[in-house]
């Protein structure tokens, strides 16, 4: 953990003399499309599609909902999973007795949507997800740059064989860690699908990705953990499709700044796995469908 | 060793087989020529010799020898040679070279006679510094165009970053020559890559020319004698890029006289060392450079204790005079980064070259030269606390080239050229393990190998005293060999990675795959005067490695790759036409150049790519075309108190790549509208000179979003219209200044011994904050879900300040 540190300092020391201003710039104007967030598990409780458009970049607003949708999830086990609006404009699918979760591992599943006269479909596959070991926290000496501080770490194994693919959400005191430099991906137990890392402990980087790196108002360096706080840590299981999705939304949100545009990759639209059925009509939807497996543990630090 | 040596003989062996004809066809027809000239030439006489500097020995690149009273001449080659063959008469000549006094001998040729001629720099006699390094009136009458010459004491006088003297900056002040911003490893050619150009140290390719990411070169400006670039009109000896050819020249080392230079700077301290071995016979330059802020931060920085961070470099060069036909060079060069965050951790890259040249005279009027070349790029990085955990990579790509060059010296009318060159590449994309919890995995990919060779003939002819003509042909060809596996791939959705649908194992030196391509140079010049000139050039190159990259800014871990089964070669053809002009008895030098480039196979990326250790990067490619075209205008004022040029480049350069921007054309990122450079030196007096420059430069194009959305509580940024490099930057603009202070010469009424000068120079003058990027980002912060999320752009630039610098230099 210390190394990230050194890292840090050193660059700081010799790419001193960079900045970077926050600046008002005008941007072209481009017309909404349809955006589906359609994220769901397994764990039994109530599942949400979001169904919105998209709005200009500045518009620090809450995008508008699309209602009137009719939207449902098939599995390759012929079930159907209906999700109705609610009145908050959401879409929402309820555990019940005869359906008490949303699907089985290894299942194929198909949403589709009908909205505003047009017709969308997605699919994907519920992969495996490990069991989490353990938590552990560990204690780092400080040094002239930051305090002392704590930081936690998971403990769990890759499943035998290529190709699990895994979302390792946090959630600190109650609050997800969401920032986009706090998506943690693992493709088995490493970070891609060039070097395959299968059926062995998460590397450390991954395992030590459930921290968040913050400052307080004075820029002081806070420690990830303290006494009495709680880490709660789901992996999800997620698609190849997923995976290749949620690592450009890291490259494009994840933004460094300073020295490290030099290495940055040119901005691109996110790929989405929702087409519509009308193939004559292109790039008129954005977002995601995906169903994860989830494990999950939590501790408390004492 | 001795294992690598006999497989480079084996592979060469079997693909000389493949061109074999071509190269009977070839040498048959100079046989011919040199046999059916030889028994008219009866009554004809060569003088030739070599042309060095009297002060030093260091010989002259470029140097003009002429025949006052035919009106023509020759220019001496890189290693100073000259030969020109005349009817048996008696001849003023005139041997010169700007900057140094000419001198004229009276010959009466009846005989062939071997003349060396030792050119004394007019600097030590008139006291005031001359910038060029060319015949006075080189750029109208030579045949070359698109190229640009500058010497080391040009470059020398150049403001620089941070005081360091650099050859790869100075070079972008010269027209059609561009770079994405500071701090960006190495430049770009009318509109060409990075990796487009071939940057040759002593003939050895350097893969990466830059210290420091790109902040600094590694040519040690003590060590280096001549640089010079060719944009376009690439004569058929030189191939394998399709942009450019950087060719720096070493000096070969003082054979006179011990000699010391060095200085201390901001970043570096240098130190070279000259001397002869065997005086006028064998002499060595031995130079070196570190940086040295670690050293100076250590002691207050208690982190740093474990630490390391350095850039060093050390070139070497020796010769050896065996007689008057044969001369050995030997150079080299080793240099390296260090970022060292503790004992176990950081990453390092840094290149190893070696060249062994031989010059040998068949006869008066047949040079030639032998050069044997080893490189080596590479990189490593190792990440992790113990053994339990850790991360380990290391990568290279190693060259083995040989290179035989001929020059026929055949009359005043014909200077013929032919030769090849073979080199075998050795690439190691990742020899890489990872351990997790005790495991180890090995994720090291497979070595891969190559062979490129070559023949070429040209021809430079003068038809007439005002019409001449230079013709070549290069022929290149290339080989994936094995050991190895290739895949095959299928491309269900354009834009996204392939899939792989089969793949074939090859067993050690069985062919994988092989291309071949006829490469035409042309180019004419007419010269109706002294004063003007138009000169026009076509050529075909042909590339068969390539810089994979996909960042704004090439980097340290970027890979090279070569041609397989899936990647072509990339092709460029160029047009150039140009209008020189000399005024004031060649105080000002004009010019006009225009060209156009198309290319084919050019490589772009989707979305995303993975391109390091990846076994499957060539299913992360794409492919597609390229246009680029411009004017240059180029004006120089070569003497006076005042002296210095401005070059302007109007260009655009273009790519199109199914998958990329709704398939349409799309600016690069290296796409510069204006580019316009202004470089001016005063002498104040005999010991005060200010040296300033002035850039402005379109802005970098980029995309922009035009709209957000969330996802999963993270905002996302979106372009409606799909589409590539959108928007531009603002535009690029920039001031330096620097003031050189000589020491006295004379103290006490005797000459010094050392010649020294302080250099106190500002970079960017008015603290303008270039953008470099912007980019666009949700608000620092923790949001709540349902709570609307603050989007930001954020500008960022490398060089945000005013950056002053001193350094002082000495020479004895």
């Amino acid at each position: 953990m210390k190394n990230r540190f050194n890292i840090a300092i050193a660059f700081f020391l010799v790419f001193s003399w960079g900045c970077d201003d926050i600046i008002e710039v005008e941007l072209p104007v481009g017309a909404p499309v349809l955006v589906v967030d359609a994220w769901l598990n397994d764990k039994p409780e109530d599942q949400f599609i979001l169904l919105t458009t998209t709005i200009p970049y500045f518009d620090n607003v809450l995008q508008p909902q699309v209602p009137g949708a009719v939207i449902t999830v098939k599995d390759s086990d012929g079930n159907t999973y209906d999700f109705t609006e609610q009145s908050d404009g959401k879409y929402r699918w309820s555990p019940s007795v005869l359906q008490p979760k949303l699907g089985n591992i290894g299942s194929d599943f198909e949403l589709s949507i009908d909205v505003n006269g047009q017709k969308y479909s997605a699919s994907t596959f519920m992969g495996r997800v490990p069991e989490i070991d353990s938590l552990s926290f560990t204690f780092e000496e400080g040094n002239s740059f930051i305090d002392d501080y704590y930081y936690a770490e998971f403990w769990a194994d890759d499943l035998v064989g290529e190709g699990d693919i895994y979302w390792i959400k946090t959630i600190k005191n109650g609050i997800p860690l969401n920032k986009p430099s706090e998506i943690s991906l693992a493709y088995d137990a490493g970070f891609s699908e060039g070097g395959i890392v299968d059926g062995v402990t998460f590397i450390q980087p991954i395992r030590q990705s459930i921290n968040p790196f913050e400052e307080d108002k004075d820029g002081v360096f806070q420690s990830p953990y303290l006494t009495g706080d709680t880490v709660y840590v789901e992996i999800h299981s997620i698609s190849v499709a997923a995976f290749q999705f949620l690592n450009e939304v890291k490259i494009t949100t994840d933004r460094p700044g300073g020295f490290g545009e030099l290495f940055a990759q040119p901005l691109s639209n996110v790929p989405t796995n929702i087409s519509n059925n009308n193939l004559a009509i292109e790039n008129d939807v954005v977002g995601f469908f995906n169903v994860a497996s989830v494990s999950g543990l939590g501790k408390r630090f004492e | 060793m001795l294992l690598i040596e006999i497989r480079i003989l084996q592979t060469f062996n079997f693909s000389f087989l493949n061109y074999e004809n071509s190269m009977k066809k070839i040498v048959g027809l100079l046989l011919f020529v040199m046999v059916y000239h030889t028994s008219l030439a009866q009554d004809k006489f060569t003088i030739s010799g070599y042309i060095r500097d009297a002060q030093n020995g260091e010989s002259l690149i470029g140097a003009t020898v002429l025949i006052k009273e035919l009106g023509t001449g020759v220019v001496s080659n890189v290693y100073g040679f000259y030969s020109i063959t005349l009817p048996s008469d008696t001849y003023e000549v005139e041997y010169s070279y700007i900057g140094y006094s000419s001198q004229i001998k009276q010959l009466s040729l009846v005989e062939n006679i071997k003349l060396d001629i030792e050119l004394s720099s007019s600097l030590q006699q008139l006291n005031e510094v001359i910038i060029s390094g060319e015949a006075e009136d080189e750029n109208v009458s030579s045949m070359e165009m698109s190229t640009n010459k500058l010497d080391i004491e040009t470059i020398k006088k150049i403001p620089a970053f941070m005081g360091e003297v650099d050859v790869l900056k100075s070079i972008q002040l010269l027209p059609g020559v561009s770079t994405v911003g500071e701090g960006a490893a190495g430049f770009n050619v009318r509109g060409g890559g990075v990796g487009q150009n071939l940057v040759l140290l002593d003939e050895a390719p350097v893969y990466n020319p830059s210290h420091l990411f790109g902040f600094f070169s590694v040519f040690n400006p003590d060590a280096v004698k001549d640089t010079k670039l060719y944009k376009g009109a690439i004569p058929a000896q030189f191939g394998g890029r399709i942009s450019s050819l950087l060719d720096v020249r070493m000096k070969e080392g003082n054979n006179k006289e011990l000699s010391t230079s060095g200085g201390i700077g901001t970043v570096f301290s240098r130190l070279a060392i000259e001397a002869p071995i065997i005086k006028n016979k064998s002499s060595f330059i031995v130079a070196a450079r570190r940086s040295y802020i670690d050293v100076l931060a250590k002691p207050f920085v208690e982190e740093l204790k474990n630490t390391g961070l350095s850039f060093y470099d050390l070139t070497l060069k020796t010769n050896y005079n065996l007689n008057d036909n044969n001369q050995l060079y030997l150079s080299g060069y080793f240099g390296r980064d260090v970022f060292k965050f503790d004992a176990n951790q950081g990453f390092n890259w840094g290149s190893k070259t070696a060249t062994l040249r031989w010059n040998h005279l068949f006869s008066d009027k047949l040079f030639s030269n032998f050069t044997l070349v080893y490189s080596k790029y590479d990189y490593q990085l190792a990440f992790g606390e113990d053994e339990n955990d850790f991360f380990k990579w290391d990568s290279n790509v190693t060259n083995y080239i040989f290179k035989p060059s001929f020059t026929y010296y055949l009359n005043k009318s014909h200077e013929i050229s032919f030769g090849g060159a073979m080199i075998y590449y050795q690439f190691e994309p990742a020899n890489a393990a990872v351990g997790s919890g005790g495991d180890v995995i090995n994720l090291s990919l497979g070595k891969k190998y190559n062979l490129e060779s070559a023949v070429y003939i040209n021809n430079n002819q003068k038809i007439s005293n005002t019409f001449s003509v230079e013709y070549g042909l290069r022929f290149s060809s290339f080989q994936q060999l094995g050991a190895g596996t290739s895949y095959q791939y299928e491309n269900p959705v354009i834009g996204e990675s392939k899939v792989v649908t089969g793949f074939e194992t090859f067993d050690k030196n069985e062919i994988i795959a092989s291309y071949s391509n006829f490469e035409p140079r042309l180019s004419f010049k007419y010269q109706p005067n002294s004063k003007n000139s138009i000169k026009g050039s076509y050529n075909r190159m042909s590339q068969y490695i390539h810089l994979i990259s996909n960042t704004t800014a090439s980097n340290p871990l970027d890979v090279w790759t070569a041609s397989s089964n899936n990647i072509a070669p990339q092709l460029g053809d160029q047009f150039t036409l140009g209008y020189f002009r000399n005024f004031s008895n060649n105080d000002f030098e004009t010019s006009v150049e225009v060209y156009a480039r198309n290319t084919q196979n050019q490589i772009d990326y989707i979305d995303g790519a993975e391109i390091l250790i990846n076994e499957q990067l060539e299913a992360d490619l794409l492919s597609g075309i390229g246009r680029a075209y411009g004017v240059e205008l180029f004006v120089k004022k070569n003497s006076g108190k005042l002296n210095g040029w401005i070059s302007y480049t109007l260009g655009k350069t273009e790519l199109k790549v199914e998958g990329i921007n709704n398939d349409d054309w799309y600016p690069t990122k290296f796409d510069q509208t204006h580019n316009l450079k202004i470089v001016g030196f005063y002498d104040l007096n005999k010991r005060v000179s200010i040296s300033t420059n002035f850039s402005f430069v379109t802005g970098t194009p980029t995309t922009f979003p035009t709209s957000r959305f969330m996802m999963q509580g993270v905002l996302v940024p979106h372009n409606s219209y799909n589409s590539r490099n959108n928007i531009r930057l603002p535009n690029y603009h920039r001031l330096d200044l620097s003031v050189r202070i000589d020491g006295k010469k004379v103290k006490k009424g005797k000459p010094r011994k050392v010649e020294d000068y302080f250099s106190v120079g500002v970079y960017n003058l008015y603290a303008n904050r270039n953008a470099f990027s912007i980019y666009f980002s949700q608000s620092e912060g923790r949001f709540q879900p349902n709570q609307p999320i603050p989007s930001q752009a954020t500008k960022v630039s490398i060089i945000g300040t005013v950056i002053p610098s001193i350094s002082y230099n000495f020479k004895f």
